[in-house]
């Protein structure tokens, strides 16, 4: 017990002093784990996860620690991916909720969220103290066209890495909170008016006139990049199916509350869907959507919508979704691999997987449980979050 | 003809009738695969006889009747029903306060609307018993009141102890702004209706003892006049009359330790403003919600208060108020190991969040707070606190039939609810076998 603290103490030295993966000579880590929950291959019981230059070089029972590797012995801990906040908007400064939207002008595609955001702000270390390693940093549903979320690391230290994707699509909103009385649109059929319109000049548009906002939703209609489209009850989601269908445009659906009324429909179209948060108020009903999407095969990946509700625990939607119904393999892969694909990021992360970047979280337990607490954060194998009395 | 007729309709009315009370007076058998009694340690394969609605035996050998109902629990986990000690089921939260500072004679059974819908779903979920109390929009706001949920829609059958603590509070922002003087006006201003109290129990018995002087004088003064009537003598005066003042009356009883006063208290200063009430007027101190407790732990360990801590984690509430700025999860895993007495309240933000109250616990032993303490701290702690543990809060001899029974063990988030009773009653039991 005194010789683990004593190694861990090593570790925690090594990484404050000389991160372990950068410096001059790439580092190795191997963390020997109780438990590791993959997001690709199952659960390895007692394995090793090398860890070389910030990289996972080799997960298993038997991977073989490298001469000269530090070791960090977590055996009797569990071992999952960081994981992926599908949607929110910590780093903003939402004391003016208005940070979130444009509110003036209704179509705002060629405004970059990430722009806004602030690394260092609390919430952001809140985030990264519950196991999210990565965000997608997303506008608000203000805009009916509304501006470009960014997937990015909540590892900051090092200035260019950090951002995986500057523009990860174009966010799009069907829902009434897109409707201001002092803009236009004020009405449903305006709102699906004015997004049709947008897509159709941007369709038709020649490169003559240098526009940014035509520029990005060129891409969209071209299917290059995504639209991230909120949409919550089922009449929104059928408008929202009603516009994918007829641009043929690459979605996924944001906050499909009612989805699992519709879920058939959403699965024969293949719609990826980002839930918002599984409340400690909800009905039964509602608390079992989630699970009944999941269940017609629709994939999800969950949100935490922070910091509009403060339910930052990610893990406590999951373990609130898999309580109500929701397969427990997929509960861990929403979390992780699901949502990196969903965002299109799963060449790097969502999976313990050889190759990909070494973002994890150590657990004192199931990381189902909410019994379990988070002890440790790595991003690109740095130590970004220790608990205290560990 | 029309006799026998009607000596046959009698007849089978009085079978059913008897077997109809036969069946409520049949003796109740679970035979568990593990008993967690909370006052006790775990029994592991015991039976649990419940008799007339309470239990009338448990341990590892119980005589068995043989017509007695025998529900097969073997490889389950039994435990008394839980208790949110901070629920607002069947409340409005437009109907938790009067919009008035001081009303301590106030009833919250009188704001409730039975009817929620989300009352079975929380009883599904084990939670047997809540307490609910005023809101905090008032400095001093009324009585709270323990009820079971029994799925009765009479508020009668589902009390179990009303007048179980006046509720104050102290320091709350309106609008989210707070200032510290309006908080120390909050402070004096109970203080000052204390006093006047003290002053009004004072002329009480000032009045009552002047009374009592009076009915003396009076009736020595009418025996001599009916002796003899010529005989000059003073007639004694009356003493003014004293009129009783409801507000003051409830508060009296506060002083006199009949009825704890349960103050909530966020912060640091509020806090310690709370304690040194208790100080002051030696009342039986509930702190409540108790926020930052964490900070002055050694303060409220000094004062021996109890305290209802709520909620576990920020995740139960809306956008957190200024109360909750330095929330910290790790609050009660502090107290609790300074050897406060604590329960936890789930203080969700409607009544559907009452059933959460086995997450509030496990977030509670995430974050550091013995696994027995948090057990205890949603069953028997609470009961005791509130002042009814002599009817819930553990399996004992003599308690109600509380009982729920669950697929493993409460603290794992993923244990289901199978079944559910009060005073022997099923009020749930779970159909799909998943």
């Amino acid at each position: 017990m005194k010789k683990r603290r004593y190694l861990s103490f090593l570790v925690i030295l090594s990484s404050s002093f000389c991160p372990v993966s950068s410096g001059g000579e790439p580092q190795v880590l191997a963390i020997r784990a109780g438990k590791i929950w993959t997001s690709a291959d199952g659960v390895i019981t007692n394995g090793v996860i090398i860890i070389n230059n910030g990289k996972i070089q080799a997960v298993g029972e038997n991977a073989e620690v490298p001469e000269g590797a530090k070791v960090l012995d977590m055996s009797d801990k569990n071992v999952m991916p960081g994981m992926i906040d599908a949607h929110c908007h910590i780093g903003l400064s939402l004391d003016i909720l208005g940070e979130m939207d444009e509110t003036v002008a209704a179509v705002a595609a060629d405004m970059q969220i990430l722009d806004a955001f602030n690394p260092q702000a609390d919430d952001v270390k809140k985030a990264l103290r519950s196991g999210v390693t990565t965000i997608l940093l997303a506008p608000g549903y203000r805009n009916p066209v509304g501006g470009q979320p960014a997937v990015v690391k909540l590892d900051t230290s090092k200035a260019d890495d950090w951002v995986l994707k500057r523009t990860a699509g174009v966010e799009f909103s069907l829902m009434n909170q897109a409707l201001m009385f002092d803009r236009e649109p004020t009405s449903r059929a305006g709102l699906i008016e004015l997004v049709k319109e947008e897509l159709d000049q941007a369709k038709v548009e020649k490169g003559d006139v240098f526009n940014l906002r035509r520029e990005v939703l060129k891409r969209v209609v071209d299917a290059n990049l995504p639209a991230y489209i909120w949409a919550h009850t089922v009449d929104e989601i059928a408008s929202a199916m009603a516009i994918i269908d007829e641009y043929k445009l690459n979605a996924v659906l944001v906050a499909a509350g009612q989805g699992d009324e519709v879920a058939d429909m959403i699965a024969k179209r293949n719609l990826p869907v980002i839930y918002p948060p599984l409340l400690l108020s909800s009905k039964d009903k509602d608390l079992k959507r989630a699970g009944a999407m999941a269940n017609s095969s629709v994939k999800l990946a969950f949100a935490s919508l922070a910091p509009k509700t403060d339910l930052c625990d990610l893990r406590t939607s999951a373990i609130l979704a898999v309580k109500y119904g929701l397969d427990k393999e997929t509960a861990l892969k929403s979390l992780t691999i699901n949502a990196a694909e969903i965002l299109g990021v799963a060449d790097r992360i969502g999976s313990i997987s050889e190759g990909k970047d070494a973002d994890l979280v150590v657990l004192n337990g199931d990381p189902l449980q909410l019994t379990s607490s988070v002890e440790m954060v790595l991003i690109n194998g740095n130590i970004v979050y220790q608990r205290q009395g560990e | 003809m029309k006799d026998i007729k009607r000596i046959v309709v009698l007849a089978s009315l009085f079978l059913l009738f008897l077997s109809a009370g036969a069946f409520s007076a049949q003796e109740i058998a679970i035979q568990a695969g593990t008993i967690l009694p909370i006052s006790d340690a775990p029994i592991e394969n015991g039976t649990i006889l419940i008799k007339d609605g309470k239990i009338a035996a448990l341990g590892q050998n119980v005589a068995v009747g043989a017509d007695a109902r025998v529900i097969d629990a073997s490889g389950k986990f039994v435990m008394p029903g839980l208790i949110d000690a901070l629920s607002r089921l069947f409340v409005i939260d437009s109907e938790l306060n009067e919009n008035r500072s001081i009303a301590p004679e106030l009833n919250i059974l009188d704001g409730l609307d039975p009817f929620v819908k989300e009352a079975p779903e929380v009883a599904a979920q084990g939670v047997t018993a809540i307490y609910i109390s005023p809101g905090s929009r008032s400095l001093i706001g009324g009585s709270g009141a323990v009820l079971k949920v029994n799925g009765s829609q009479d508020v009668g059958q589902m009390l179990l102890k009303g007048d179980i603590a006046i509720k104050a509070a102290i320091g709350i922002s309106a609008n989210n702004e707070s200032s510290s003087l309006g908080r120390l006006a909050d402070y004096s201003s109970i203080r000052e209706a204390l006093l006047e109290t003290k002053l009004y129990i004072h002329n009480k018995e000032k009045y009552e003892r002047e009374l009592a002087e009076y009915n003396k004088k009076r009736a020595e003064y009418d025996k001599k006049k009916k002796a003899n009537p010529a005989e000059k003598a003073d007639k004694p005066k009356r003493p003014a009359r004293f009129r009783p003042n409801p507000t003051r009356e409830v508060l009296a009883k506060v002083l006199s330790k009949e009825i704890p006063l349960q103050i909530e208290a966020h912060r640091v200063t509020d806090i310690l403003n709370a304690l040194r009430l208790a100080d002051e007027f030696g009342f039986k101190l509930i702190l409540d919600k108790c926020t930052e407790g964490y900070i002055v732990a050694e303060e409220i360990v000094r004062r021996k208060a109890t305290v209802i801590i709520g909620p576990v984690s920020t995740s139960f509430i809306d956008m957190p108020r200024l109360e909750y700025r330095h929330h910290d999860i790790r609050n009660a895993a502090i107290l609790s190991e300074k050897g406060i007495k604590l329960a936890l309240g789930v203080s969700g933000r409607d009544g559907a969040s009452s059933k959460f109250v086995t997450l509030a616990a496990a977030m509670a032993v995430a974050n550091g707070m013995d696994k027995d303490l948090a057990l205890r701290a949603v069953t028997l702690t609470p009961a005791e606190i509130l002042g009814v543990a002599d009817r819930i809060g553990s399996l004992q001899v003599g308690k109600d039939a509380d009982v729920v029974i669950l697929s493993g063990h409460p603290l794992d988030s993923l244990s289901r609810v199978e079944m559910v009773l009060i005073e022997g009653k099923t009020v749930f039991e779970r159909k799909d076998q998943q």
